[in-house]
């Protein structure tokens, strides 16, 4: 019963009726509600099955933000006081603008933020703490193997969007690529900066990226 | 031993032609006209057999061998291009989402239409299946078609709450648009939720009776996916139009808070006699009192928390300035 009645809900939010101070009703002026805006990231839909899908990706990509966010935060907070610290205000400065970007589009679409946000909170921070004790090499090893599955995440949304219908998700889509190509230059940043003179380089990447892939899998169901 | 194609053919067009014919039967017999003879319990079988085979030709599920999917959807394209045979409203001209949803309305939309006149009767039957046997006959069909409703008493219980979540969602976005347009004034948070909530109970005024019936029908193991699905879409909304757009753990705490509120208020209205339920609006005010006051005080809690760890990082650095430790050579 509920499906019949949702889709109703958000065509009549668009569809509303303004009652007119002389009482006279004006019916179905499409044009005059302010409520749906002309531009918006994720294309509306009344289809239940890609809602949830579009859900999904943005739920699972904020957390991917809140953690980076929090990832730099860590390691800010070890290596405040060095060489490397504008550096890395830089790279999180960015950060910031994609996870405020995201924060507009779920408080918008009403997207539910994933449960898991406090431990996604202590982990990047744990994770960014932890690596930037190992010194700046071992910073810029875990921003390289972080940046490296983030951005390999975004092409696969990317991929799968553009199979579905890559003219429907153009705005959304070029969202995504923005936010990739960051996350592409944050990883060169990182080789650049040293990132693979770190003793046990290939290990720590390797237990990075695992963990990156099991956090992003769980952010998608939970 | 598997017979020549022609001769299946031949079979299952004469099963249609003869599913045709019923549903013509049946279209005719569920008209108004005929309704008297129905009530008759023999007649009521027969008629209800009738709509049973008329909704099996529909759905095509009488009809053999999966196989042979093109001759069905051939005979209903065929039926369908026959309006007059049909008896029934044609409601669905621009509803293609149910499967024979072409001239005549879909089976959701019967059984919206049934459970909805079913309600009237609720507070002389109960929550049961007498009053949606009781609605059906209201509309001219028979007591039998309670057969399509699998859930009895579940499905009538859900259907209200679903169409008393959809006014209420309704009557906000009719305010928030009003709000955007300049033409009210917004609401504080706490009293938005104070008259969301008493809105969407006063919907109940009408079956407050026999509302701990619906209730427990509510918490039957089968039906409690279902009836947490609607509470928390209500939630949800309330909170949308509230002004919420928290993107952390606000979101979970703020509509756990507001279930809390919901359900309790609920509960107490059961039970309340003071005239127009006064001493639940009482109970709600309170109850929303209690949790803007805890927000707040998580908030102060919070500040004061960084203010004192502020102040003994600062005593830290004074020691260790005072000790020496803190020289750079």
């Amino acid at each position: 019963m509920q499906r019949i009645v949702r889709p109703q809900l958000m065509l009549r939010g668009s569809q509303q009726t303004i009652l007119l101070t002389a009482g006279q009703p004006c019916i179905n002026s499409i044009s005059a509600v302010p409520f749906v805006r002309g531009y918006s990231v994720l294309p509306p839909t009344n289809d239940e099955e890609e809602k949830s899908m579009l859900h999904r990706m943005m739920r699972v990509d904020h957390a991917g933000e809140y953690g980076a966010n929090r990832i730099y935060a860590g390691q800010m907070a070890v290596l405040g006081c060095t060489q490397t610290r504008p550096l890395i205000q830089e790279m999180w400065d960015q950060e910031k603008k994609h996870l405020s970007k995201f924060n507009e589009i779920l408080g918008d679409n009403r997207v539910r933020p994933t449960l898991l946000l406090p431990l996604w909170n202590i982990a990047g921070f744990a994770l960014g703490a932890g690596s930037a004790l190992l010194g700046k090499e071992g910073a810029m090893a875990c921003t390289v193997a972080v940046e490296e599955s983030i951005s390999e995440h975004y092409n696969s949304q990317i991929r799968t969007l553009m199979e579905k219908d890559p003219e429907k998700y153009t705005e959304l889509l070029q969202m995504i690529k923005e936010f990739r190509d960051d996350e592409m230059e944050h990883h060169d940043t990182g080789l650049e900066h040293d990132a693979e003179s770190v003793p046990g380089y290939q290990l720590m990447k390797a237990i990075i990226q695992t963990g990156c892939k099991a956090a992003i899998y769980v952010s998608e169901r939970v | 031993m598997r017979s020549p194609l022609w001769l299946d053919m031949a079979a299952l067009v004469r099963a249609l032609r003869a599913g045709r014919a019923l549903r013509g039967l049946g279209s005719v017999a569920v008209q108004g006209t005929v309704s008297p003879q129905c009530r008759n319990a023999r007649r009521g079988f027969h008629c209800a057999t009738l709509l049973r085979l008329a909704d099996d030709s529909k759905s095509g599920t009488s009809v053999p061998p999966p196989s042979f999917h093109e001759v069905p959807t051939a005979g209903e394209s065929s039926s369908s291009s026959e309006p007059s045979e049909d008896g029934q409203p044609n409601t669905s001209y621009q509803d293609q989402s149910g499967e024979h949803g072409e001239d005549y309305e879909t089976e959701e939309q019967l059984q919206v239409r049934i459970l909805t006149s079913a309600l009237e009767f609720v507070p002389e039957h109960g929550w049961t299946v007498e009053a949606i046997a009781a609605g059906a006959e209201t509309l001219g069909l028979s007591s039998a078609s309670t057969g399509m409703f699998n859930n009895g008493a579940g499905d009538l219980v859900l259907h209200f709450v679903a169409q008393c979540n959809a006014q209420l969602a309704d009557t906000l976005a009719e305010q928030h648009n009003l709000v955007q347009l300049g033409q009210a004034e917004s609401k504080e948070m706490a009293e938005f939720l104070r008259d969301a909530v008493e809105m969407r109970l006063r919907m109940l005024i009408p079956y407050i009776d026999t509302w701990p019936q619906a209730m427990s029908i509510l918490l039957l193991p089968h039906n409690i996916p279902d009836s947490l699905k609607h509470l928390s879409t209500m939630v949800d909304d309330i909170w949308y139009y509230a002004g919420d757009r928290s993107t952390d753990m606000n979101w979970y705490t703020r509509r756990a808070a507001l279930t809390g509120i919901y359900n309790t208020t609920e509960l107490v209205m059961v039970q309340d006699s003071s005239p127009d339920f006064e001493d639940t609006w009482v109970f709600l005010d309170n109850r929303i009192k209690d949790v803007v006051n805890m927000a707040n005080t998580a908030k102060q809690v919070q500040a004061t928390g960084e203010a004192v760890v502020q102040g003994l990082m600062g005593a830290a650095i004074t020691l260790k300035n005072l000790t020496g430790m803190n020289q750079r050579r």
